[in-house]
């Protein structure tokens, strides 16, 4: 009997620890495994009896890369408690934070963490020699984001000016428009980008799962609905009735709890594929464009696509900044940032965003004085590690058929889990 | 601390690896957010392990291991131990290796923040839960970069002393110093309560220059008294226990620690 092993132990280029292990007899795939080893992390258990004030803190530190978009989806929650409205002005604000969130975390996923499989070499570094010019953009983007969220949010990472209500602290006008112009700049590089990762070669995968987004009419939501769409079933749900929507479950091999859509049983992707898959529509021209020059069109269920749509994100997000700073420059949102007064009472809410790498849900259940009684964290990556593993299975049999060795299937394999993009310390919260 | 290290002579350059612990992943991030930076730092260094970045395997030999996030296993603390029988240097990045941080929280109740989490057990993919502690209490530390996140180029800074032998010297003094010279008044004067009284200074008062109450993240100075915190913040009209309470967010060990002293 034919048998391939596969086993990749703490996976390189993706945030957290991770293995994978796959055994591949006769053609058939026996065992599939994308192995979450990451140690207990206990966050919804460490925020019990802890001020409201300080939970968009802690939660920040779940994860390095998307602490804004924990920070933001805490503070929807906590305001749903507490019934507060904030301003436009705010809104805005937060929708700029979290777009910085979106040019930091792509940027750095498709270029340090997914460029250089296909490049041929171990890390991004050694373009350094091969392609200085490449490598000076793609950093260069990243610092942007960086750039970005630093100034909305006072620091690169763990933002420190969002609170509930409001900010703490704006910059000038003129740092808008300068914001602005960096931004019109960049967007040149970032169509090239969907171009690059068009080029690479990838395996015809296509995902038998669902696909989850935020929606809303006429526009590309990522902190402003509470509406979630399965795209491929074609339902929406409230993101305040979760629970009810999605089931998490365990499993032995993996440290995060795994996830599936209550109503069809089907495992699921969340990330830019399924919110370019869900609204498309609403992409600014340059990003459609370029999204549909690349052959990037609904219904895209290639996972490896990921990639392109993060790309396309890109182009998206640097003209939404543009705009959001001119807009904010020039005073034409209502009201100010500054944190609106409320009242603290007990109650249950749920913050929802589209985290950079897909949709994000904390629930929070708070006492009287505001203290947390209960909290439930889903993020991105252990809603989407039950869908990974069925892709996974499904390339790896298809490779297998194909007679590839085992060190190609090991490559796609690795391939496969970096276009998801995977937050593995996330995914164990 | 304060030793000044050589390296052996030769054409090779210092060969460093980056462990990263149970953390968010976000002081290596801020170590790849200096970008330009970085390239500088990796073109005088063999950078030889950094699983997010590289698939290049740990090696059995180096010079510097830099480590990241707080030791919550068995097996993490067996990967430290082996680190500091490799190195010639270990330098702890972040509030989770520094002073056990938000992971640390967890160090009061261990089983019970598992059960409330997993129910009975957590899944063996866990590996052996111990409680969490930061990585000087598992091995010798020779230089600490505090912060949650850290500052890069304070990181730079330490590789640098570690690698040449420069001087350095850890901050001890409390945060109030460096926050009176933003010039953005005291927060207690506008009704918030800060740790800045207590907190190890270093970071330029970040937070409360931006109107946020200082949370403590650069850990206890060992200049703090915080019994005088408490009286600060009584007469400002907080309850005292509130200091305490606030400084569970990155400092549960240290002041569990001092507690048994």
């Amino acid at each position: 009997m034919a048998s391939t092993r596969i086993s990749v132990d703490h996976l390189a280029r993706v945030e957290g620890h991770g293995d994978i292990r796959l055994v591949i007899e006769d053609g058939a795939v026996t065992t599939c495994e994308m192995a979450v080893v990451e140690s207990a992390r206990l966050f919804e258990s460490m925020v019990r009896g802890r001020l409201f004030s300080e939970v968009p803190y802690i939660a920040s530190r779940v994860c390095g890369i998307c602490s804004a978009s924990h920070v933001v989806t805490d503070l929807r929650a906590i305001e749903h408690v507490f019934g507060v409205e904030v301003t436009d002005r705010t809104e805005a604000l937060r929708e700029l934070l979290v777009y910085g969130s979106y040019l930091q975390n792509h940027a750095t996923h498709l270029f340090v963490f997914a460029a250089p499989d296909f490049l041929g070499h171990k890390s991004v570094f050694p373009l350094a020699d091969d392609n200085p010019e490449l490598l000076q953009k793609a950093l260069g983007l990243k610092a942007l984001g960086n750039e970005l969220c630093t100034l909305v949010g006072g620091r690169s990472i763990h933002p420190i000016t969002a609170v509930v209500g409001g900010f703490t602290h704006e910059i000038s006008a003129d740092e808008y428009r300068r914001l602005a112009e960096a931004m019109d700049e960049a967007r040149a590089f970032a169509c090239e980008a969907v171009d690059l990762f068009r080029d690479f070669d990838t395996v015809d995968v296509q995902t038998e799962g669902d696909l989850l987004a935020m929606v809303a009419s006429g526009t590309y939501p990522v902190c402003t609905s509470d509406t979630a769409r399965f795209v491929r079933s074609g339902y929406d749900f409230n993101a305040q009735d979760v629970d009810e929507a999605i089931e998490e479950y365990p499993v032995g091999h993996s440290a995060a709890f795994l996830a599936r859509a209550r109503k069809t049983g089907m495992p699921y992707m969340t990330a830019a594929l399924a919110r370019v898959n869900a609204s498309w529509d609403a992409l600014c021209k340059e990003a459609r464009y370029a999204a549909a020059k690349a052959g990037l069109r609904p219904p895209e269920y290639n996972p490896f696509a990921n990639n392109i749509a993060q790309a396309v994100e890109l182009v998206d997000v640097l003209d939404r900044c543009a705009a959001l700073c001119r807009r904010l420059a020039a005073g034409e949102f209502a009201g100010s940032s500054e944190p609106v007064s409320f009242e603290v009472r007990a109650g249950v809410g749920v913050g929802f965003t589209e985290a950079p790498r897909g949709a994000l849900f904390h629930k929070l259940e708070l006492d009287g004085e505001g203290r947390v009684v209960r909290a439930s964290i889903m993020t991105p990556t252990a809603q989407n590690i039950a869908n990974l593993e069925a892709d996974m299975r499904q390339l790896a049999e298809k490779m297998a058929a194909a007679d590839y060795d085992a060190d190609m299937i090991t490559l796609e394999v690795e391939k496969l889990v970096r276009a998801y993009d995977p937050c593995l310390s996330c995914s164990v919260h | 601390m304060g030793e000044i290290r050589t390296f052996a002579e030769g054409e090779r350059a210092p060969r460093v690896v980056l462990i990263g612990l149970a953390s968010c992943f976000g002081c290596q991030i801020n170590i790849t957010n200096i970008e330009e930076h970085l390239l500088a730092v990796l073109g005088q260094i063999d950078m030889a392990y950094w699983q997010l970045t590289s698939s290049a395997p740990m090696p059995d030999e180096f010079d510097v291991a830099v480590i990241e996030g707080a030791v919550t296993t068995e097996e993490a603390a067996e990967t430290v131990r082996r680190a500091r029988e490799r190195a010639q240097c270990v330098i702890a990045i972040g509030a989770c290796a520094a002073t056990g941080g938000i992971p640390g929280m967890a160090s009061d109740d261990l089983p019970g923040h598992v059960a409330a989490v997993y129910g009975e057990a957590a899944p063996e993919a866990c590996g052996s839960l111990r409680e969490p502690v930061p990585v000087s209490a598992v091995i010798d530390v020779d230089y600490t970069v505090n912060c949650c996140p850290i500052d890069p180029m304070e990181f730079v800074r330490v590789l640098d002393a570690a690698l040449y032998g420069s001087n350095y010297l850890p901050v001890t003094s409390v945060l109030c110093g460096e926050c009176s010279r933003n010039e953005q008044g005291c927060l207690y004067q506008r009704g918030q309560m800060c740790l800045g009284l207590v907190t190890r200074a270093g970071c330029g008062a970040k937070c409360p220059a931006l109107g946020r109450a200082c949370n403590g993240c650069a850990g206890l100075s060992p200049d703090a008294n915080v019994a005088s915190a408490r009286y600060v913040a009584e007469k400002r009209g907080f309850n005292p226990a509130r200091i305490d309470e606030a400084l569970e967010m990155f400092n549960t060990v240290q002041l569990a620690a001092e507690g048994e002293e």
